[in-house]
């Protein structure tokens, strides 16, 4: 799974969830794409079950893309525990997606074998998502 | 390419404010400048646009009628909604008749290459520079046939008279590759075990 090598700070803050994607909104490496139409934080555990979906379906002859990390650490205290004593310990990776991002992108020769492995994924992640491509949707 | 007609008439307010009303009244906010002019603040007919860009490619010289005046412009930058996909702005530059424009022009792959291969598409478009009105709709390169190890490069495009390679000749375009095995596929992400090691935090003297 996806997991930074090295952190400023173990504990941090959660990212903010306001507003829409700044860049990373079109489908640039393949041809099809997976693109938020929510904000949500995708766990590393989303993202590699969703390129997994992906990669089952196809089995062989594609190309898949994650223009997502998973780089902010997210706390939970452990269960049956008073509270204070300070924050609690890293529990999960999350990628702070805002709508509009694309997450995933993939190279297949058919496209209904590509938008299929796409829909697959798409039931791995924690928000709406819609298929893009790379020539459609545009003007 | 021949240039498309389109009405455009100057804004006289700005801000966020006055371009969402823009925008409400079926018209796209853009900007107009170039050869040192001050620039030039229009407001476009929304749908004829978009018609224009999707029927005619974004390298369509456009004659704007601006009152009695007509200018030749160049879309230079279309800002989208990156959700709805409606043009949010439009950066319009200023061409000559005879004038040579540096512009991005897509290369679309044709035919089907052999067994076994994967086409991957490194650049979807090259730079070149050509005379304002006479701007390429597309180049095509084909694969048709092509083994493991084919490398199309931005020179192996075959460029009309009058237009000259801008992009890196050595630029890939195409690569054709051994098409990966599902075993291959499923090792794509290996970062199972990697530990995480916080920086030790700075210490202020």
């Amino acid at each position: 799974m996806l997991i930074p090598r090295k952190v400023k700070h173990r504990k941090q803050h959660h990212p903010s969830r306001s507003g829409a994607a700044k860049g990373g909104t079109k489908v640039v490496f393949g041809e099809f794409g997976i693109q938020a139409l929510e904000p949500a934080y995708v766990t590393n555990r989303q993202i590699e079950s969703a390129r997994i979906a992906i990669t089952r379906h196809i089995r062989r002859g594609g190309k898949v893309w994650i223009n997502i990390f998973p780089d902010r650490p997210l706390t939970k205290k452990p269960a049956e525990t008073r509270m204070g004593s300070g924050k609690g310990s890293p529990e999960y990776w999350v990628a702070n997606v805002k709508p509009g991002r694309v997450m995933f992108e993939m190279n297949y020769p058919n496209e209904a074998t590509a938008r299929e492995a796409l829909r697959r994924a798409i039931h791995k992640l924690p928000m709406k998502c819609r298929i893009v491509t790379r020539e459609g949707g545009e003007f | 390419m021949s240039e498309v007609r389109l009405a455009a008439e100057p804004r006289t307010e700005f801000g966020k404010g006055a371009a969402r009303r823009t925008r409400r009244a079926g018209k796209i906010p853009a900007v107009l400048y170039g050869h040192g002019s001050d620039p030039k603040h229009v407001a476009l007919p929304a749908l004829e646009f978009a018609r224009v860009m999707r029927n005619h490619g974004t390298n369509t010289v456009l004659a704007l009628e601006l009152g009695s005046d007509t200018e030749l412009a160049l879309t230079k930058t279309v800002v989208t909604h990156p959700l709805r996909n409606y043009i949010e702005h439009v950066d319009l530059l200023l061409v000559r008749r005879g004038e040579l424009v540096t512009v991005d022009v897509s290369v679309a792959v044709t035919g089907t290459a052999a067994s076994g291969t994967m086409i991957t598409q490194e650049a979807t478009e090259i730079q070149v520079e050509a005379d304002a009105l006479n701007i390429p709709d597309g180049f095509e390169v084909s694969v048709e046939g092509a083994a493991v190890g084919t490398q199309i490069l931005a020179s192996s495009v075959q460029l009309p008279a009058g237009v000259t390679l801008v992009t890196d000749p050595e630029a890939l375009l195409v690569n054709v590759v051994a098409a990966p095995s599902a075993a291959q596929m499923e090792a794509a992400v290996d970062a199972e075990g990697a530990g995480v090691v916080e920086d030790a935090p700075e210490t202020e003297s």
